[in-house]
């Protein structure tokens, strides 16, 4: 379709509409300034470069191995990361401009950082592992001292007890006893051996338990509670444990508790019953204790201070490191010459930007002192080029609501030129009130008063969108206040603000103003909805009708504007065919029947007839040549009715015939002469082989297909006339929803509350009605508002001319690309 | 005060603004029709919305008929 015949003939250049014009260049450089070439390219950001190694996997490109060398980079500055968020410290985003550091010294800097780093964790983890195990030494012997103690303190009493009965008697066998007692006492002392240490709380009583059996309960264990919990010297953890002392006889049974010890974890720690080796133990300890503190103190400081340094320069590297990935990869896009001695790439660039580039090779050749310049060339090509768009912060938003549904064809007309307007104009006829619409704007101009800080900071999903959108709001908060003027609703409340109200009671008494109403006495209200309205019984019949009737003008103005930027189109691309057998018949089909219904509207209002619009239409079809009647609105509408029948009945086969044949004509024409040349053919085909992205003219035209197709787009822009026109009654529906919800919580929440003359069940009431309507009315309605009018401009409007199926210019720059991905 | 009136009032309002932008935010002919462009839609789409309005109330078939109790 559509050879790229840059027309536009017809009406001057205009910004946005259409697509900047590309190019497809080929670039050659030679290799020892392809890193500083693609470098300042990147930071210009214009071009976009084809991948010519599509075929080698990454590990048969040429820069494979820089490539591996930044990701090195890239892990051990993501280890940096981990520790500072571990540590708590933030790295400072201040940014210091790139003092072109050498990529070779900032890995060499970064792998000492990383070993130094990692020492000082493992030797604070050893330490910290030596201060635990002191912690729970003081703790065995404090405990354990104490249980000797009172042991021995419990043992004397009692052998003083004993002493104190054997002196009273006197026989010749007392000393004997005594003496086999002191005996025996000295035997089993010296055989009784014990342990001492910690358990943890958990495994104490299955501890006990395999103690208890492995020796046949020939031990006596004894088990205290520490009451806070101490840290584990294995695990780092804090745990609650239990100091156990355990006293056995024999070597067997000291080599089963020292394995099971072993097993449950239990550290074993020792213990001398001299109670001056044990005061000289505690001293030694508690030394120690002060000393692995403020060892592993001043290790903390050290290692806080290395990730302070390497918090400062982070977002330095990071940034250096990522840009030095993006060069990489694109210098693997290029193809490598078979001298080995340039580069060469391809890409799309905007035809306005081509002196920018040239002067970035020109700076890169200088800069690098290399011998030859690089070379730039303009290729021709059929190939459909990307579309760009120069889009400033204000139409960007704009832009890409319409790029969500397709991005636009190389140089087809852009639909978000008038999105700009139409699109928060259809919203806000959904959203009609001025109040609410003030809201809007004071919270779209919170955002845009701090642009410049929000536009730094990391947002949540929602709050980015907001924020990314805030011209959007802006616009449609603007639209709101006046189309909340003309519905003349302030939070649901009416005013007079233009001058009196054209209703007025027949007579003085107002007896009739229930029964059959007010009338019209004065000149209609001059701005909007006339106040009157509000609260009556026929409100609602009246606005529907009203409504009703403006969705169906607005949207057939709208359908009109989608149908005449396909004539621009056509026009640009030299489409004749189009022109006359695609926008004409279109614009005859929908104005005779729903132009027609349109000014059939509008005359019914001018003159104020009680013509019934629906049988007008109806009878229209089923019997066109009845006599009207009392439906008559102007005079000869019968003839005019049929004329336009008739029309919009020829213009049916009009749009369906004639385009296939003449397509199909079109192309016998293009190709009559192929078939006398056959050698040249031969070599066209070759070449056509031999650049790879070769399409486009494909001598291919099946007319079955094109038949089809044909056939697809009448039905659809028959039965869409229908059904897209009826569509627009969603601008009608949502109104209604709108004003009656805001009426339901002025009227029920607010005037309620206000009738009960407290003041506690005001101010409950004005809260109530303050949420109700931020959370439904402004969050709730305004979302809704947005689909529906985002859908009427996706289907009702962009049907009619939009294509859509290009594909966006994404060029390589540094700026984007640092947007994107984060390693 | 009328509808012709106040349609050329939308009017000359709408001129005045595409002069303004064109005084005030000039950056190039195609930036300028641009502008140009998006006001005059602008304008449109307003007029429209309120001549609908006005038309609608200028010979009313319904009338406001008030409810019991106000």
């Amino acid at each position: 379709m559509g050879e790229r015949r840059g027309g536009g003939g017809c009406c001057p250049p205009m910004d946005l509409f259409r697509s900047e014009p590309m190019q497809l260049v080929q670039v050659v450089i030679p290799v020892e300034s392809a890193h500083l070439t693609v470098s300042y390219l990147g930071d210009l950001g214009l071009l976009q470069l084809k991948d010519l190694n599509a075929d080698k996997s990454p590990f048969q490109r040429t820069y494979a191995a820089q490539i591996k060398r930044c990701g090195e980079m890239a892990r051990k500055l993501r280890f940096f990361k981990e520790q500072m968020s571990k540590a708590g410290v933030v790295p400072s985003i201040k940014s210091t401009t790139l003092a072109d550091s050498n990529v070779d010294d900032l890995e060499t800097k970064l792998g000492e950082l990383e070993a130094e780093l990692v020492e000082i964790n493992a030797n604070g983890e050893k330490l910290q592992r030596a201060y635990s195990e002191m912690v729970e030494y003081k703790l065995v012997l404090q405990k354990v001292g104490e249980f000797f103690h009172s042991a021995h303190s419990i043992a004397t009493a009692q052998h003083r007890e004993i002493e104190s009965q054997h002196t009273g008697e006197e026989s010749v066998d007392t000393p004997l006893l005594r003496d086999q007692e002191m005996a025996t006492d000295a035997s089993k002392q010296m055989k009784l051996g014990f342990l001492c240490g910690l358990v943890p709380r958990e495994k104490s009583m299955a501890f006990e338990r395999i103690l208890f059996r492995a020796t046949r309960g020939n031990v006596f264990l004894k088990q205290a509670e520490i009451e806070e919990p101490v840290m584990d010297p294995a695990s780092g953890e804090k745990v609650e444990k239990n100091i156990f002392l355990v006293f056995y006889s024999g070597e067997r049974a000291k080599n089963k508790i020292l394995k099971i010890c072993e097993a449950f974890g239990a550290n074993r720690y020792p213990f001398s019953e001299d109670l001056g080796k044990q005061a000289q133990m505690i001293t030694e300890v508690m030394g120690r204790l002060s000393e692995l503190k403020t060892t592993i103190d001043a290790g903390l400081a050290h290692r806080g201070n290395l990730l302070q340094t390497i918090g400062d320069q982070y977002e330095q590297w990071s940034r250096l490191v990522r840009k030095e990935k993006a060069i990489y990869h694109t210098l693997n896009m290029l193809s490598l010459d078979v001298t080995k001695k340039c580069l060469v790439a391809e890409g799309w660039c905007p035809v306005f930007a081509t002196k920018q580039i040239q002067d970035a090779l020109q700076r890169a050749a200088f800069d690098s002192n290399a011998q030859v310049g690089a070379i730039f060339q303009v290729l021709q090509t059929k190939e459909l080029p990307p579309t760009y768009f120069r889009t400033n912060k204000f139409t960007s938003a704009f832009q890409e609501i319409v790029d969500a549904y397709g991005v636009a064809r190389y140089q087809e007309a852009n639909p978000g030129v008038y999105t700009i307007v139409t699109f928060p104009f259809l919203f806000a006829v959904m959203f009609g009130d001025w109040g609410h619409g003030i809201c809007l704007l004071l919270a779209s101009l919170m955002f845009i008063f701090r642009e410049k800080k929000l536009s730094g900071q990391k947002l949540g999903d929602i709050t980015e969108m907001t924020f990314g959108g805030r011209y959007v709001i802006l616009m449609m908060a603007i639209f709101s206040i006046y189309t909340g003027l003309i519905y003349n609703e302030f939070f649901s409340v009416p005013f007079e603000l233009f001058g009196p109200s054209a209703y007025a009671c027949r007579d003085l008494s107002c007896r009739d103003a229930t029964t059959v109403g007010l009338i019209k006495v004065r000149d209609t209200y001059p701005f909007g909805v006339d106040p009157a309205w509000h609260g009556t019984r026929s409100e609602l019949p009246f606005l529907n009708s009203l409504k009703m009737k403006m969705s169906i003008l607005l949207g057939v103005a709208q359908m009109n504007l989608g149908i005449i930027l396909s004539y621009f189109n056509a026009k640009f691309f030299g489409n004749c065919i189009n022109i006359w057998f695609q926008f004409i018949p279109q614009m005859i089909f929908l104005n005779s029947l729903f132009g027609y219904l349109s000014i059939l509207v509008i005359v019914k209002w001018c003159t104020g007839s009680q013509a019934d619009l629906y049988h007008i239409m109806i009878y229209m079809f089923l019997s066109p040549t009845d006599d009207l009647g009392e439906n008559q609105l102007f005079p000869g509408q019968k003839t005019v009715q049929l004329v336009l029948l008739l029309l919009a009945l020829i213009s049916v086969p009009w749009m369906l015939l004639p385009k296939p044949f003449l397509l199909k004509k079109q192309h016998e024409e293009r190709h009559r002469g192929n078939s006398y040349m056959p050698l040249e053919t031969t070599e066209h085909s070759f070449q056509l082989e031999t650049t790879p992205d070769a399409h486009g003219d494909h001598e291919e035209f099946e007319f079955s297909e094109i038949f089809v197709h044909q056939l697809i787009h009448t039905i659809e822009f028959v039965l869409g006339a229908v059904s897209n026109t009826a569509s627009y009654l969603r601008l009608w529906a949502l109104s209604l929803a709108h004003s009656e919800l805001s009426s339901v919580f002025y009227e029920k929440v607010l005037l309620l509350a206000w009738g009960f003359n407290n003041v506690i069940i005001l101010i409950v009431g004005i809260i109530i009605f303050i949420f109700a309507t931020v959370g439904v009315l402004l969050v709730m309605e305004t979302l809704s508002a947005f689909l529906h009018a985002l859908r009427l401009h996706w289907v009702e409007f962009q049907n009619k001319f939009y294509e859509g199926n290009g594909y966006k210019f994404h060029p390589f720059s540094f700026a984007l690309a640092s947007d994107e991905d984060d390693f | 005060m009328g509808f012709v009136v106040t349609s050329l009032i939308f009017t000359v309002i709408g001129i005045l603004a595409s002069l303004c932008t064109r005084v005030f935010c000039n950056s190039g002919p195609s930036t300028n029709l641009l502008l140009v462009t998006l006001v005059i839609t602008a304008t449109v789409c307003c007029w429209m919305m309120w001549a609908i309005v006005y038309l609608a109330q200028m010979k009313p078939l319904i009338v406001p008929i008030l409810t019991d109790g106000e």
